[in-house]
């Protein structure tokens, strides 16, 4: 790996987002993610390398830290925005279709829960791992699912809850987007879902955490 | 009884905060500690948190069912519960609020792509209607200790069994709506950052320091609290 590419993988990691961010303090005026992504793109690195050697490897570095409890969500959010802002850099050419994203991951939280944090942390980590995220918000009925599922061949799918009270609603579109869409991966995750829930309603995939999502869409694509 | 608290009353410091999102004393980064600083300073100087609750002396209690009835209103609050407040001679209704300002202040953070600053808003709202409801618990203990009664742990719909669809039951008591606090048709309540429940009142009945051993319910998102 270039140097280039390992000082924006290092920025990621540690959420130093570009030259005025004052953090982490060993990092202090020196440029950025934002700064040494745009220099990468100018030197010729192809925008590809950049998301498959830098920021999928910082992401999944801080994912894994995350999983062992060495980190907490605060640094999670630092080092997404690091990633976001090289990605402003590199968006351009995933829509003139220079650079292939590994797929689509369309993701909400379920119908009559209101709570974000928790769907946005597993979007922000698996757009990291190089996935388009189609973010349908909170309180997401199945027809909404089904909706994007339609427009979006091929994606997999998401169902965030935090509430005891709204997994219901998750097996109901779980049970649906299951008869709707057969081959269709669909994970599910939340603070009160569990391995066994995610097997009595028929879903995929279950992970405690961010990175088990990466960790298992690697294997799909 | 109608009560408000200021969030300085109920902000407990940057260390306790950042003890939320996992961190041990003194080991959350600077740009968090500095950002839970900045916020909570932002808000402690309009941030007013409000809660209120009634008290009902006559209720029915039903061992078979599990259910609480006063004034013609049937809860069924399920075995866990019904199992703590059993002994009451009274309940107390309550409804606690962070208010809007802190949850909206979170969204708009959260849209604009700042999602850091989005979640200390979201910890900040949630310890603040928590606190809130541990203050409003303490002053209803205070009230009833003069008729020589104690009081129960509190119990919200959606817990312990109880289905959170009771919250319907529960809100219409509360007709003047000093909270401000609205249903939605899943009965989830808005502004996000709010409590609501029961607490059982009486001579015979016990305040559980540690809740949790009553529910074998592992992933609850209050498990742990010793409200």
């Amino acid at each position: 790996m270039t140097e280039i590419l390992e000082r924006i993988s290092t920025c990621v990691e540690f959420g130093k987002v570009d030259i005025k961010s004052p953090y982490p303090p060993a990092m202090k005026d020196q440029e950025g993610a934002f700064e040494l992504t745009r220099h990468a793109l100018d030197e010729g690195i192809k925008p590809g390398e950049i998301l498959e050697e830098a920021l999928i490897p910082a992401m999944s570095r801080v994912g894994q830290k995350f999983s062992r409890n060495e980190i907490f969500v605060p640094q999670m959010l630092m080092a997404a925005k690091a990633m976001s802002s090289s990605m402003i850099h590199i968006k351009p050419y995933y829509l003139s279709g220079e650079t292939k994203r590994r797929g689509t991951f369309i993701i909400g939280t379920v119908r009559g829960d209101l709570h974000d944090i928790g769907k946005n942390l597993v979007s922000m980590m698996i757009e990291g791992g190089g996935w388009e995220i189609i973010d349908l918000g909170v309180d997401v009925s199945t027809e909404k699912f089904i909706e994007a599922a339609e427009k979006h061949p091929g994606a997999v799918i998401g169902l965030s809850a935090l509430l005891t009270t709204t997994m219901e609603n998750m097996r109901k579109s779980v049970e649906v987007l299951r008869n709707r869409f057969p081959a269709m991966k669909i994970l599910v995750g939340g603070a009160p879902v569990t391995e066994d829930f995610c097997r009595k309603i028929g879903a995929d995939f279950y992970s405690p955490d961010p990175q088990g999502a990466v960790e298992y869409l690697k294997t799909l694509a | 009884m109608r009560l408000s608290y200021r969030y300085s009353e109920l902000l407990t410091g940057i260390d306790a905060l950042a003890g939320v999102m996992g961190y041990l004393p003194g080991t959350a980064p600077e740009p968090v500690t500095d950002l839970i600083a900045v916020l909570s300073e932002e808000l402690l100087a309009t941030g007013e948190a409000r809660a209120e609750y009634i008290i009902f002396d006559h209720v029915n209690l039903d061992p078979v069912s599990k259910t609480v009835e006063f004034e013609g209103v049937v809860f069924h609050v399920k075995p866990i519960i019904f199992s703590q407040i059993k002994n009451a001679e009274g309940v107390a209704l309550f409804i606690c609020t962070a208010g809007r300002e802190v949850g909206e202040l979170s969204r708009k953070s959260m849209k604009e792509g700042d999602l850091l600053r989005g979640y200390v808003y979201d910890v900040i709202g949630s310890e603040v209607a928590e606190g809130a409801a541990d203050r409003m618990q303490e002053a209803l203990k205070t009230a009833v200790a003069l008729s020589g009664m104690g009081i129960t742990n509190r119990f919200s719909p959606g817990y312990c069994g109880w289905d959170v669809a009771e919250q319907h039951k529960l809100f219409s008591f509360f007709t003047e709506n000093y909270c401000g606090i609205t249903l939605t048709d899943s009965a989830l309540m808005n502004p996000v950052k709010s409590v609501s429940g029961m607490i059982g009142i009486g001579r015979k009945v016990k305040y559980a320091p540690y809740k949790c051993q009553l529910c074998d319910d592992k992933n609850c998102i209050y498990r742990g609290r010793k409200t």
